[in-house]
């Protein structure tokens, strides 16, 4: 079964440890090891991320047990985060300039 | 726990045993290193420092200078110049004194000629290689072990690998009353709000604000918004959406510990457990502000992709012979590459291939740790031939 990386329980994102794709059941680890298993809806490239749990729009984007962004948008669980749906939550303009 | 280490006149614990022989500018270099490589146990210490720059950079230049004569690691040390150097010869001298080990300074001006300067730099340095061979090694609690540590070839991986696994290393060597140094000042930005809270108090909650908003405002002079930069392109498609997700990645190596303070570049902390030290992200700069603050060990953690290919280390991570550097990679070339195990100390791709858990890992890295310690040569040890100068960091003009 493949893996991604939940690194801090308060997390709600959780890092893809290889290619996954939608529909696939992967098993989610933590620093001491596996800790449960969830069905993802969208495909995530390795070293992405993924929600652990549906999202609302305006949330926090937790990774590391901190504030890495903001939801843009609802985020359902399983389905992948990135810049297409969270934004800095310092740099409100930050997504432009890419 | 206890590693074995050589006792020093200041107290503290050295876990190598060399003469350094440390030019006091680049003029003498090749004097350094000619005198150095003709005697076993001793090691040159050769530089980018030059006379023509101003005040901040030679009081950094003496700061890093003296801090490695000072090193733990350092039996003793024999400061060679020409004489005309600034800092001056005697002055780096006089500061390694302060740590009474024995210091020599041999310069061309107060010598009788090159031959007789070559003679005496010779004679100095087989007499304290022979004292120092007399030292054993004893026993010494962990608390007396400082660590530093750098990474680079950041991969999307590296925060969750390598980096946690250090930051979990970071934590135990603390909480053993040990100390651990960290630095990068550019790499926090993004996550300076977030380091800031785990400080141990307001003043140094805000002297680490000023710190990167100095290292902030130095990079806007230039005319470049690194806020508007970061992540790069290659970070997004790397997996990183955020700033402050890069500068959490790279912070993780710092494990969760409170800050007690911050350090100028190759200062050292007045005490003991998590510091966060003022310096630029060239390793090979950072290294030697490490060792000057006495860093033991220097930790250095490579994400993966290119720079896990990539077997040039004296330029790239630095120079330093005396400070061991344990290597670490989060994840390995595939296929993989049989010289990664000739390069690297710690592989954390376990993390990511299923075998081992992060905790695992830092199981493993910290025994790594103390074996290193206690005299174990790390990959980089058991290498010799091409060498660099070391690089000190400098922010202003040279003229």
């Amino acid at each position: 079964m493949k893996r991604a990386m939940r690194i801090n329980s308060e997390d709600n994102t959780a890092t893809a440890l290889s290619d996954i794709e939608a529909g696939e059941s992967i098993s989610l680890v933590s620093k001491s090891g596996p800790v449960g298993e969830m069905t993802t809806k969208q495909a995530v490239p390795f070293g992405h991320k993924l929600a652990v749990t549906d999202i609302k729009k305006g949330d926090k984007i937790m990774k590391y047990g901190e504030v890495i962004g903001l939801a843009t948008q609802p985020i359902g669980k399983g389905e992948y985060v990135h810049i297409h749906n969270v934004a800095s939550a310092l740099l409100p303009g930050a997504k432009e300039v890419k | 726990m206890e590693f074995l280490g050589y006792e020093r006149p200041d107290g503290s614990a050295g876990i190598r045993n060399y003469v350094a022989v440390i030019s006091s500018g680049r003029c003498a270099n090749e004097m350094a290193a000619n005198i150095a490589d003709a005697v076993p146990g001793a090691v040159p210490v050769i530089h980018s420092h030059v006379c023509v720059r101003l005040k901040d950079d030679n009081e950094k230049a003496l700061r890093v200078l003296s801090g490695i004569g000072s090193s733990p690691n350092v039996a003793a040390a024999i400061v060679v110049g020409i004489g005309c150097e600034n800092p001056s010869p005697a002055t780096i001298g006089s500061e390694i004194a302060k740590s009474k080990k024995p210091v020599k300074v041999l310069t061309i001006m107060e010598s009788d000629g090159f031959q007789s300067f070559i003679d005496e730099g010779l004679a100095t340095t087989r007499s304290m290689v022979a004292e120092a061979s007399k030292l054993q090694r004893k026993p010494f609690p962990l608390s007396f072990l400082t660590l530093g540590v750098k990474c680079g070839g950041s991969s999307a991986v590296s925060g969750i690998a390598g980096n946690a696994a250090t930051g979990m290393v970071f934590d135990r060597l603390v909480a053993e009353g040990g100390t651990a140094i960290f630095s990068e000042t550019s790499e926090v930005i993004g996550a300076d709000h977030l380091i800031a809270k785990r400080a141990v108090n307001e003043e140094v909650a805000r002297k680490f604000r000023d710190m990167v908003a100095r290292q902030e405002a130095m990079i806007t002079a230039t005319g470049e918004d690194i806020r508007g930069t970061q992540p790069t392109r290659g970070n997004i498609a790397e997996g990183l959406v955020t700033l402050e997700e890069k500068s959490l990645g790279a912070m993780a190596k710092s494990g969760t510990s409170p800050l007690q303070g911050v350090l100028e570049y190759g200062e050292k902390p007045p005490g003991k457990g998590l510091y966060f030290m003022d310096g630029s992200a060239m390793t090979s700069e950072l290294i030697s502000s490490e060792a000057a603050a006495g860093a033991h060990i220097h930790i250095y953690n490579v994400g993966g992709g290119v720079s896990s290919s990539f077997r040039c280390a004296p330029g790239w991570m630095g120079d330093i012979p005396f400070i061991p550097q344990i290597s670490v990679v989060s994840r390995r070339s595939k296929p993989h590459d049989s010289q990664e195990t000739d390069f690297f100390d710690i592989f954390a791709d376990t993390v990511i291939e299923g075998t081992e858990s992060v905790n695992e890992v830092a199981d493993r890295f910290f025994n790594e740790v103390i074996a290193v310690a206690s005299g174990k040569l790390t990959k980089r040890e058991m290498r010799k031939g091409y060498r660099e100068p070391i690089v000190l960091y400098s922010t202003g003009p040279i003229l």
